[in-house]
């Protein structure tokens, strides 16, 4: 196929757990030829669909974890992109929903939208993924479409329009009438790959009518031609009608509806037709990336192959043959034998096989285009890295990794869970920067931290379920830090004499509050009062003190240390000596300088039905939450506070049982404040206690 | 020295008397001007002069969302607290904020029953009580009568006062009274209004009604590159 990247479309297929999004996904790559039969997500055949969750592909040894599958429809290439299950705001769904431009979101005709739909939705609309709506089982008992549709527009505060009208509903659902072409559409053949169509019924003329009409009316807020058209009542033809109604998808203006029954094999054709009809190519969306020459301001990018190359490794994949690193090429084209730039690492690499995925098998290709999806054999990197030409220095997503705010303690169950818990947390940390893995000096634990308490749980479900590894965990610990609130001199001597070669050494100074900055050392020291061998002894004492603060043994930041006067013996100074003296001065001072214990402050966002709104605020106030804000949007708010990190242990449960699963949140670090007084001797408590259990 | 350097210094102190709120609970205050000539940042100051002084402010934007609004009082706030030398500006940002509490509608989605109950509930959790409301970008047209009225009993039901921003017209033409045609017929209902002008490369902040306190002196100025006021004599 001649590569044309206005037919190209890079879509997912977001959907609530059971409203078909397998059995639609197997019907997308049943019709456009990438698998050649059917088989049912429960099957009595025991092969299940193509395209499942993890735990099925791995049982039934069959393909596909796929994170990018391609197809072909009506001239248009389409890859779809698997997003990923879990709807925690991990590096990973971000970058899933980064790389594709469009989605269908598939809603069940009985359920209708319910509060993971809702979810599903808000992240399309926080990355602005313009999307048509798939209206699945509208042959179960009960399906009601309308309803959903009424429901899209009030719960969801979508636009939402009818593209077609259903013949029949439930048992007697035969086929759908297109409201653009005016037609009855017919699904003939054992798996409905014969599409017939036929003038509309005619009780049902009427009915198409009226909702063409409104169709009609919609499209016309987005085309003045078709304004036009409907002004001087000319007829309006599917183009005109088509080409408004994409201009008001493509700005997430109006969600166009087309329903049908993946499993009856019904109304999936007229989807595909719609994606490409509807949904955005690579051109008509906007890319940004950083430019990291110029403190990571926006660049946007051009989509043309004619420049040099941009592109993002978005999921890695173990192989049979290694590790396969999917790619979206944003920019420029990238072919076998280019030399490019690993923006992260600075190294350069050579691409060497390419290869695109096909529902169950790879095919191998020259260059991946501009706005397309491949993937790379061979290369070593971490997922979200930007590969660029060398001579750019441009990257896809922020360089800044936060330090992470919270750990917790993890123990293997068994020797075959450490082994594949090693896999796992290497792989992990690979993946996503924010979440890092040490052993425990003290206990010898293995300890992983990262941004929150669902970031880690997310990372553990993985552990269990992708890798086999059943871990015990430990609480979680917030990390808290130390500092010093006011200024402090500090005199210090240093003297041992007992036996052998003495020690001397005497350090004198202040320390203050500094922000912005870790640890500042300055050295002031003049006519030699230490001599300048030694200065860098006392740096070194200093820092040592930084990793475990006096007060309560969090590590301390945010001071500056000026050494400004001092003593030295010619027979028994020494580093060693200086050291020890720099990390008496540092307890000297420390004390006096009133220090204090910060923790981490998130920026919690709560968006929740509006009816809600009193009882989510009520519950962050509790959590010595701060309300930053609150944003209304129609049926939707957003509630926007800062809440102390130690406090949000558990909040996903609770904000489900007041919400009645409605509302979700995100959470972010945004600063470190200080400790109130009375949390703070909680703290000192407990950290007594456990001293005393420990001894 | 901190908060209440800020509030000695800043020079909103020349529009009142120095001592207290401009505004008395149960009043109104407006200020005026043309599309992005700086009300959203004068009304910043007069919230931040409040926050300052510990009172409670609660900032209604029809117009922008959260995060915009947040920037307005941060990069306000940057340029006060370096224009006045003030030190620990972390510390005492973070003393403001818990006094600060921002609300954002879509325009149509904004009437004055809902805020009401937002109140309420707020008050009744004991989450925040406002002292002090700043309702950015609320359309003055036909509605507006109703709507001052409503909520004229509301600020004095629970002793607030309210400051609205109204956008005006280059292309209409003020009465006799100097108000732009949005306020005709309302003044009255207004204690202090404001104007800001824009003449060559200075804003002036005009007076159109100072009602109970000196007139105030016709040198004050937005200084068109922090946006903050200053003293004509400062120039």
């Amino acid at each position: 196929m001649k590569y044309q990247i206005e037919k190209v479309r890079n879509i997912g297929i977001s959907a609530h757990i059971d409203s078909g999004k397998t059995t639609l996904t197997e019907r997308i790559l049943f019709y456009t030829d990438r698998i050649h039969a059917i088989h049912d997500v429960k099957g009595k055949d025991g092969v299940g669909a193509t395209m499942d969750s993890m735990e099925l592909e791995k049982e039934r040894g069959i393909t596909i974890a796929s994170a990018a599958t391609y197809c072909e429809w009506g001239g248009h290439e389409i890859n779809i992109i698997d997003t990923p299950g879990h709807v925690d705001f991990t590096i990973e769904v971000e970058r899933s929903l980064r790389v594709l431009d469009g989605a269908i979101l598939v809603l069940c005709s009985v359920g209708g939208v319910q509060s993971q739909s809702i979810t599903v939705d808000q992240q399309m609309k926080r990355y602005k993924v313009p999307c048509v709506a798939f209206i699945n089982k509208c042959d179960r008992s009960g399906a009601n479409p309308d309803r959903v549709i009424a429901q899209l527009n009030e719960k969801l505060g979508h636009s939402a329009v009818a593209m077609q009208l259903p013949i029949g509903l439930e048992a007697a659902f035969e086929g759908v009438i297109d409201l653009v072409t005016m037609q009855a559409i017919y699904f003939d053949g054992d798996n409905g790959e014969n599409v017939r169509c036929e003038p509309i019924p005619a009780e049902l003329q009427a009915l198409a009518d009226e909702k063409r009409e409104a169709l009609i009316d919609t499209a016309t807020l987005f085309s003045d031609e078709l304004m036009e058209a409907v002004l001087e009542e000319q007829e309006i033809s599917s183009d005109m009608l088509l080409a408004a109604l994409r201009q008001g998808t493509l700005t997430r203006q109006i969600t166009p509806v087309f329903i049908g029954s993946a499993y009856k094999n019904k109304g999936v054709q007229p989807l595909l037709d719609a994606v490409n009809a509807l949904l955005p190519c690579p051109t008509d969306v906007e890319n940004v990336a950083l430019d990291l020459d110029k403190a990571e301001a926006p660049v946007t990018l051009s989509s043309k192959a004619e420049d040099p190359i941009v592109a993002l490794a978005f999921k890695l994949e173990d192989g049979q043959y290694g590790q396969l690193t999917y790619i979206r090429v944003y920019q420029g084209v990238l072919k076998r034998g280019d030399t490019l730039l690993n923006v992260r690492t600075g190294k350069k690499v050579k691409i060497g096989r390419l290869v695109r995925m096909h529902a169950n098998q790879m095919e191998e290709i020259d260059a991946i285009q501009t706005g397309f999806i491949g993937a790379l054999f061979g290369v070593d990197c971490a997922s979200g890295d930007t590969f660029t030409d060398p001579n750019l220095n441009l990257a896809m997503t922020s360089m800044f990794v936060p330090e992470p705010v919270i750990s917790l303690a993890i123990m293997p169950q068994d020797n075959k869970a450490e082994i594949n818990m090693a896999k796992a947390l290497n792989r992990f940390t690979k993946e996503d920067p924010t979440f890092r893995t040490y052993v425990s000096d003290e206990t010898g634990d293995t300890i992983i931290s990262g941004m929150g308490e669902l970031h880690l749980e997310v990372y553990l479900e993985r552990m269990r379920r992708e890798y086999k590894a059943e871990v015990s965990t430990g609480m979680p610990r917030v990390a808290y830090r130390e500092t010093i609130t006011r200024r402090a001199e500090f005199n210090y001597t240093h003297k041992k004499q007992t036996g052998g070669s003495g020690q001397y050494g005497r350090v004198a100074g202040f320390m203050e509050p500094v922000a912005d900055e870790e640890f500042v050392f300055i050295n002031k020291i003049t006519g030699g009062a230490i001599p300048t061998q030694y200065i860098p002894a006392c740096e070194k004492g200093f820092r040592a003190c930084m990793a475990k603060g006096p007060k309560m043994e969090f590590p301390v930041t945010g001071i500056q240390v000026e050494i400004n006067d001092g003593a030295a013996h010619s027979v028994d100074s020494s580093e060693m000596a200086f050291q020890a003296a720099a990390r008496g001065a540092f307890r000297e001072a420390y004390h006096k300088a009133r220090p204090v214990i910060h923790e981490p402050i998130m920026k919690v966002v709560v968006e929740t039905p509006t009816e809600f709104q009193g009882a989510v605020m009520g519950s962050l106030n509790q959590r010595r939450g701060m309300i930053v804000g609150t944003q209304d949007e129609g049926v939707m708010c957003a509630v926007e506070a800062q809440v102390p990190l130690a406090e949000m242990f558990g909040y996903s449960t609770v904000l489900r049982s007041l919400t009645q699963g409605k509302a979700q949140f995100t959470m972010e670090f945004n600063t470190y404040r200080q400790v109130p007084q009375s949390v703070a001797e909680e703290l000192v408590k407990k950290a007594q206690e456990e001293k005393k259990s420990v001894a | 020295m901190l908060k209440q350097d800020l509030t000695v210094r800043n020079p909103l102190r020349l529009i009142g008397d120095g001592s207290e709120e401009l505004l008395q609970a149960g009043s109104f205050g407006a200020v005026l001007a043309r599309a992005g000539v700086g009300k959203t940042a004068l009304t910043v100051q007069i919230a931040l002069n409040s926050l300052l002084r510990e009172s409670n402010v609660l900032h209604i934007s029809l117009n922008d969302p959260v995060n915009k609004v947040t920037l307005w009082y941060k990069e306000v706030f940057r340029h006060l607290a370096e224009q006045y030398n003030v030190g620990q500006v972390k510390q005492l940002w973070d003393n403001l904020l818990p006094h600060r509490l921002i609300m954002t509608f879509a325009a149509s989605g904004f009437s004055v029953a809902t805020l009401e109950e937002r109140i309420e509930d707020l008050s009744a959790q004991e989450i925040f009580t406002p002292q002090m409301v700043i309702i950015d970008g609320l359309p003055f047209d036909d509605g507006t009568h109703t709507n001052l009225a409503e909520l004229k009993s509301l600020a004095q039901k629970r002793h607030l006062h309210i400051w609205f921003t109204v956008t005006t017209h280059r292309h209409e033409t003020p009465g006799a009274d100097g108000l732009p045609p949005q306020l005709a017929g309302l003044d009255e209902k207004f204690d202090i209004i404001l104007q800001l002008q824009p003449e060559g490369s200075q804003i002036h902040i005009n007076a159109l009604k100072h009602a109970g306190m000196e007139a105030p002196p016709k040198s004050l100025l937005l200084d068109p590159s922090t946006l903050l006021i200053k003293k004509e004599s400062d120039n």
